[in-house]
């Protein structure tokens, strides 16, 4: 499983995501770019340029259409995937920390940071799909200040009108985007900020990393904690794979000196874990920093890794991977 | 004595882990039954059933 490496962010990656398809990759940076790969042979298809600050989150709509991104210079941004141009822009008092599609592709969500008399704020816009995609509504569709701990990460759920959240305190909750009400929640599911959130193919369970050292996955419905992962180290994020039962898991500490940083050189791991049994099954080391972000490919057939080294690595599964049953040949549903 | 007592921890394991699969095998059946109902409320027959032939393919 030798991975490729794509070299064209310079800074660290802060979040890499697969086409429905699988054939591309989109990845954006503190480096203020976004890039789109090939993921096959990770050739560089092209770079969506326009940014003033971190881009810290990117979505792709089913189609491959249209791309939105989110970042530090307090706009969120629609673009066209095959011609690289920026359709729309909203702008806003704050960072853009996290963005979503819906499952129709007609609505985006949005988290903006509390920041110096901002109150945080989660958005949701109707995307008009008509003619070339600039047709944009300037005001969104709707807009609620989440009580309490800062929201950062988001998603819809299966249910309509329903945004997951996760926050700082380590809480998940679910809104209602009409009223801005929280209308369940969990206030214990993590004990330090919850730093991602991926959600089942049908949406109805999903993944949680956390600063707490560990991985969580939930019921959509009740939010009540299905499995936990837990690690020795701070967790970045975590991903679902398609078609086998495990979990994909990255994080890891910064060295703190120049003499822990030469032994730990390319020691920052992916963990996969057990998705039902709760146990490590294996490793796959290769960044020179944490591990900031982590996507499977939607057929389970590759994964790849974004590091705060700049660095994206892919790995495409081999034979072995898809052989292995390391816990005997129990059937288990996706 | 030894290898008996290991094949008993193995025999418990073993059960263990098929409770853990039988378990998220029957919640996972309660969710899909779930969001079938969901989808025929919100008034998306024609998408549900596109979803169900995809699931078809795959076990196929």
């Amino acid at each position: 499983m030798r991975p490729i490496l794509l070299q064209g962010h310079e800074r660290s990656l802060t979040q890499i995501k697969f086409n429905r398809e699988g054939d591309l990759l989109f990845s954006c940076s503190k480096d203020h770019i976004i890039n789109v790969w090939f993921t096959h042979n990770g050739e560089r298809l092209g770079t969506y340029d326009g940014h003033n600050g971190t881009v810290w989150t990117v979505d792709v709509d089913s189609n491959s259409e249209f791309m939105v991104s989110g970042s530090a210079d307090n706009t969120l941004r629609l673009w066209n995937v095959a011609t690289g141009k920026c359709l729309f822009k909203w702008e806003f008092p704050t960072a853009v920390k996290r963005v979503a599609f819906n499952e129709d592709d007609d609505q985006v969500v949005c988290i903006t940071e509390q920041r110096m008399g901002h109150q945080g704020a989660i958005r949701v816009f109707n995307i008009n799909r008509e003619g070339d995609g600039t047709k944009q509504s300037k005001e969104p569709l709707y807009m609620f200040h989440p009580i309490g701990s800062k929201a950062t990460v988001c998603a819809f759920s299966f249910q309509p009108g329903i945004i997951i959240t996760g926050h700082e305190s380590g809480k998940i909750a679910l809104f209602d985007v009409k009223t801005g009400d929280e209308v369940n929640n969990n206030e214990r599911a993590h004990n330090d900020v919850v730093t991602d959130l991926q959600l089942s193919p049908d949406r109805t369970y999903f993944i949680t990393s956390s600063k707490d050292k560990s991985a969580r996955l939930h019921d959509t419905k009740s939010l009540m904690v299905l499995k936990t992962y837990p690690t020795e180290t701070p967790l970045n994020s975590a991903a679902l794979a398609p078609k086998r039962p495990y979990v994909l898991l990255g994080g890891g500490q910064e060295a703190m000196s120049v003499t822990t940083t030469s032994l730990r050189q390319g020691k920052f791991e992916t963990r996969f874990w057990h998705k039902i049994f709760e146990e490590e099954v294996g490793r796959v080391k290769g960044h020179f920093g944490p591990v900031n972000t982590i996507a499977v490919h939607p057929a389970g057939t590759t994964y790849a890794s974004g590091g705060e080294d700049g660095f994206v690595r892919v790995h495409h599964f081999d034979d072995s991977y898809w052989r292995a049953k390391p816990y005997g040949d129990l059937e288990i549903l996706e | 004595e030894d290898a008996a007592q290991e094949s008993t921890v193995s025999a418990e394991l073993i059960a263990h882990r098929k409770r853990l699969v039988d378990e998220w095998n029957a919640w996972r059946s309660r969710c899909k039954e779930d969001l079938m109902q969901e989808r025929k409320a919100k008034g998306k027959g024609v998408d549900g059933e596109k979803h169900a032939e995809e699931a078809k393919e795959e076990i196929e």
